[in-house]
């Protein structure tokens, strides 16, 4: 077995045991990178062409590799949110999860692939080309966080970070057979994450194992004094235990979801993973979501491009990224930065959001998706009084073929529906793989009320025991 | 036909920039004075993946300022983003509270055309950031048709305070007093220096006449003033302007007009006003005010100008002028208190203060922070005076000497050989005998009584004087010089 097939916590278990050093996995990893990269372009940004200096030897994380997202600030190393409008920029600082991952010693292999600015759920609408998914290269790995889902899938590194506003953690991971984790809004700092939709946008670990998750968010978490949006005075113990129970847990379908169409592999695991939970005790229920099942998708939809018009404003060729010399005065300037610089599905939601918070139609369009997001949220807090978790598909099929769905761009928005009321509510999401239909890989959404995020996990240990871990991907290689 | 008359209807926007070391959400130094571009961070300069953190400390300037302004504190508030591309503004939309600000309305009382008082009233204060500050080569200073701008974000993010009238000012001196009242309540608070020359406080003006006929012209926006007299001139320049279209039967525009100082008019603006629109900003969560917190600000707030000049009246007999006078600088007022708590007389004190002290800070251009003199001084020297060891115009003297050679009190009175308490007793007498023995012949004059009408005796008593600097009283020198000549 090559170290780059080693999951997170082994590789931990075996670098302090001295089985092997951190050259050795930096080795074996950037080896699987080269032999797969071609076929799978999860890169925006290599950094392992040498050996990095660890931070911190004695981190829990000494000497691990990782990809981040490319919308995830690294001092000093390109960060694109793989748009052309931020040209060759360098942040002059590093995003706090990032911080914290490095602090504890992890090591950067580059950054990865996503839909430009965390727009679409395809990875394929990116600057840089699309990511392919490493259990069939002719697919999608999903998106947006698709290059984080992919590397981990592959086998690059043993876990990523991603972005998660509608789904851009969860459905990539169950694309490419990883697990994948949306924490409770405030749970994960998002300073350094370039914003999409600032109030639903979320950073989260994707691994090959759920303890590996636990590892990582145990680092992750936590109050930040510069996301005045992040936790503070709540106390989350992801410590990973194999004794853990749902006996007597309540766990719900959705009754409006019922009647939803499905592809046969994901009705299928729905109740293979619905017959776990009964032997492991858990009472299965059902709860009923019409707000949330009617109107979750438009409102996500007003409330994402109004704030994203508004985060993308700063893009204006003033001090940063793309910009040009040659325009006749500071409007010209404006109107050539952002016509060449952005990419049409990310001009396509600023225009969304300009008309939507437009003085004469934001009380109808924005004013009013704020209101329905209360709802939704109430909606939601109502049903987490009668079930601890939900279960549910993380989408409706298994991916597509590349290119597949790009004429059809409003399909895309609805494939989201059973992701994005989890954004809009602030809840953790656990997308997790229940097994492979073929050689696609099939996963499941667990959604929880806001903090539950531990218990959510404990939850994932169980299903991940009895309905497996995934494998490693093949990555296009024969 | 009746002559026509017409009111203007005048509304002020004011933004003052916060008392602050830090930035609003970053904790840069708001010291904009800098080298260009030294005081940023990335929250300032917007740069992807920051997010704004709120300065608690100014949101007690804006309480204070608040307070200051009569006005109610919101328990909550919120933030918005107010969205329009230009290079200062480097997220492009600024982050104000524009829409639920965190006070309630208040007023301003000023007097009216018949010197009677009138409350204008203040609409609310918000709190919001500054933008960066745009340096052109274009010959006119402006953006349009310069072929290279810089830009300095050191201001960027620098907390101001935007104060909104309601229309309820009628002419360009009400204006004026409005503003004066406002900075002097507003400094007082603590909550803001509010130093004109700094560009501290700036002005925008609605202004709209009504004609006695019924007919309403449109609102114009009047921007960029910065000082008073340019607030003045301009409402001046623009009820001018909006009567005359009004009284040749025309429409007046609904604009906004930019004010040009050094031409003394307003024009279109060439820039035309893109709308903007808000949308709460995601990443502050709304802005949480507790009674308690309320309630320990309020207590920091200092008694008003209005209040103190009304006690300096009531309490220390303080004619209402002068009290007036005093407490326009609140420094000033602290001085003269200061003087009081060390014992001088209060009506004597404000009269030093008043006429020696400003007449000085006036001279050296000086604020009442850098005078040389400690009110403890000044109330020693004034004490002195009061009890006649000095007489008054030895008191000014001592004091001019003091300001001039940073001297104490007893040093002072030495160099200028004056001696406490006036010259009498054998110190006169030994004057007197020294003055006699210099002038022979005219004692000789005297005894032999050749000086019929005292004209020798008076010319003695002139030397004397002399010789003691005016500190002797001139009858006893009389009665001296005429028991020393018998
Ligand atoms: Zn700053």
């Amino acid at each position: 077995m090559e170290l780059y097939e080693l999951n997170l916590h082994i590789l931990i278990e075996g670098l302090k045991a001295k089985k092997f050093s951190p050259a050795e996995i930096f080795q074996s990893c950037k080896k699987r990178i080269d032999q797969c990269e071609e076929n799978i372009h999860a890169f925006i940004t290599r950094t392992d062409d040498k050996p990095q200096s660890i931070e911190n030897p004695n981190g829990l994380l000494a000497g691990i590799p990782t990809v981040l997202k490319d919308n995830l600030c690294t001092k000093g190393i390109r960060t694109t949110a793989a748009s052309k409008i931020l040209g060759n920029w360098k942040p002059p600082y590093n995003a706090t999860a990032w911080e914290k991952l490095r602090s504890a010693g992890a090591v950067l292999m580059g950054k990865v692939n996503m839909d430009e600015f965390a727009m679409g759920n395809t990875c394929g609408n990116s600057a840089f080309g699309p990511t392919h998914n490493p259990n069939d290269i002719s697919r999608v790995p999903g998106g947006s966080s698709g290059g984080s889902a992919a590397a981990v899938s592959a086998g690059y590194v043993p876990f990523s970070l991603g972005s998660d506003t509608g789904g851009s953690i969860r459905q990539p991971a169950s694309f490419c057979g990883v697990y994948g984790f949306k924490p409770t809004y405030g749970m994960v700092s998002r300073y350094g994450l370039i914003s999409y939709g600032s109030s639903l946008d979320q950073i989260g670990p994707f691994a090959r194992t759920v303890q590996d998750l636990q590892l990582i968010m145990s680092i992750i978490s936590g109050h930040d004094p510069m996301d005045s949006s992040s936790f503070r005075n709540k106390d989350h113990d992801f410590t990973h235990s194999e004794d853990v129970s749902i006996k007597g847990k309540r766990i719900a379908v959705v009754k409006e979801f019922r009647d939803f169409t499905l592809d046969a592999p994901i009705s299928d695991a729905i109740k293979r993973t619905i017959k776990i939970l009964e032997d492991e005790g858990a009472i299965i229920t059902e709860v009923s979501l019409p707000v949330v099942a009617k109107y979750a998708v438009a409102c996500y939809y007003a409330l994402a491009m109004s704030e994203a018009h508004t985060n993308l404003e700063r893009y204006d060729g003033v001090r940063l990224g793309y910009t040009v010399k040659d325009a006749a005065g500071i409007k010209e300037m404006f109107e050539r930065v952002r016509s060449y610089g952005f990419g049409a599905e990310v001009k396509a939601r600023i225009i969304a959001g300009t008309c939507l918070t437009e003085p004469s139609r934001c009380e109808e369009y924005y004013v009013a998706a704020t209101k329905v997001r209360t709802l939704i949220a109430q909606e939601f807090s109502r049903a987490f009084g009668e079930t601890d978790f939900i279960l549910q598909p993380v989408t409706p099929s298994l991916p597509g073929k590349i290119g597949e769905n790009d004429e059809d761009a409003l399909k895309g928005y609805e494939a989201d529906l059973y992701t994005l009321p989890v954004n809009l509510a602030g809840l953790p999401g656990l997308s997790f793989f229940t097994g492979y239909s073929g050689n696609l890989p099939v996963g499941l959404q667990l959604i929880g009320p806001r903090w539950s995020d531990v218990s959510m996990l404990d939850t994932g240990v169980i299903l991940e025991r009895h309905l497996g871990s995934p494998k490693i991907a093949n990555g296009g290689v024969k | 036909m009746a002559e026509l008359t017409f009111t203007p209807v005048i509304g002020i926007e004011i933004h003052i920039r916060l008392k602050s070391d830090s930035k609003l959400f970053c904790s840069c130094s708001t010291n904009t004075d800098a080298p260009a571009n030294t005081n940023i961070c990335p929250v300032c300069m917007g740069l992807p993946g920051t997010l704004p953190h709120l300065n608690h400390r100014i949101v007690e300037q804006g309480m204070l300022a608040g307070f200051a302004l009569n006005c109610g504190i919101r328990h909550k508030s919120l933030f918005f983003r107010k969205s329009y591309f230009y290079p200062d503004l480097p997220k492009g939309h600024q982050v104000s509270q524009c829409d639920l600000p965190i006070t309630t309305s208040g007023y301003i009382e000023v007097h009216d055309s018949e010197g009677k008082l009138k409350k204008i009233r203040v609409h609310h204060l918000h709190l919001e950031e500054d933008v960066g500050s745009l340096h052109h080569s274009a010959s006119d200073g402006r953006l349009e048709g310069a072929a290279t701008s810089y830009v300095d974000y050191n201001r960027s993010g620098t907390p101001l305070a935007e104060i909104v009238s309601e229309p309820d000012v009628s002419s360009a001196k009400e204006a004026v007093e409005y503003v004066m009242t406002l900075r002097r309540r507003v400094i007082y608070s603590g909550a803001s220096d509010v130093e004109l020359e700094k560009g501290m406080m700036r002005f925008d003006a609605n202004v709209s006449m009504k004609c006695s006929d019924g007919r309403w012209g449109k609102k114009v926006e009047v921007k960029n003033m910065n000082s008073f007299k340019a607030l003045e001139h301009a409402i001046e320049f623009e009820i001018k302007r909006q009567k005359k279209i009004m009284l040749q039967g025309g429409e007046v525009k609904q604009e906004t007009r930019h004010w040009n100082d050094a031409k003394g008019i307003t024009s279109s603006s060439r820039v035309k006003e893109s709308y903007r629109k808000f949308i709460v900003e995601p990443d502050l969560p709304p802005l949480y005010i507790s009674q308690e917190w309320i309630d320990r600000v309020a207590s920091r707030m200092p008694e008003m100008p209005d209040v103190r000049a009304n006690r300096y009246v009531n309490d220390w007999e303080i004619p209402q002028e002068v009290a007036d006078v005093l407490t326009d600088d609140k420094n000033l007022a602290d001085y003269f208190e200061s003087c009081v708590s060390s014992g001088a007389n209060p009506v004597r004190a404000a009269h030093w203060v008043r006429t020696e002290v400003l007449r000085v800070l006036n001279e050296k251009g000086q604020k009442i922070a850098d005078f040389s003199i400690k009110p403890e001084v000044l109330a020693g020297l004034v004490k002195r005076v009061d009890e006649g060891k000095l007489s008054t115009t030895q008191g000014k003297e001592v004091f001019d000497y003091m300001c001039a050679n940073n001297s104490g009190i007893d040093d002072s009175v030495k160099a200028l050989g004056i001696t406490e308490g006036g010259i009498a007793g054998n110190a006169l007498n030994d004057i007197i005998a020294s003055v006699i023995a210099a002038n022979p012949d005219v004692l000789d004059e005297i005894k032999s009584g050749r000086d019929k009408k005292g004209k020798k005796l008076k010319f003695l008593q002139g030397l004397v004087m002399k010789e003691t600097k005016g500190q002797a009283k001139p009858q006893e020198v009389a009665e001296a010089i005429a028991e020393a000549v018998k």
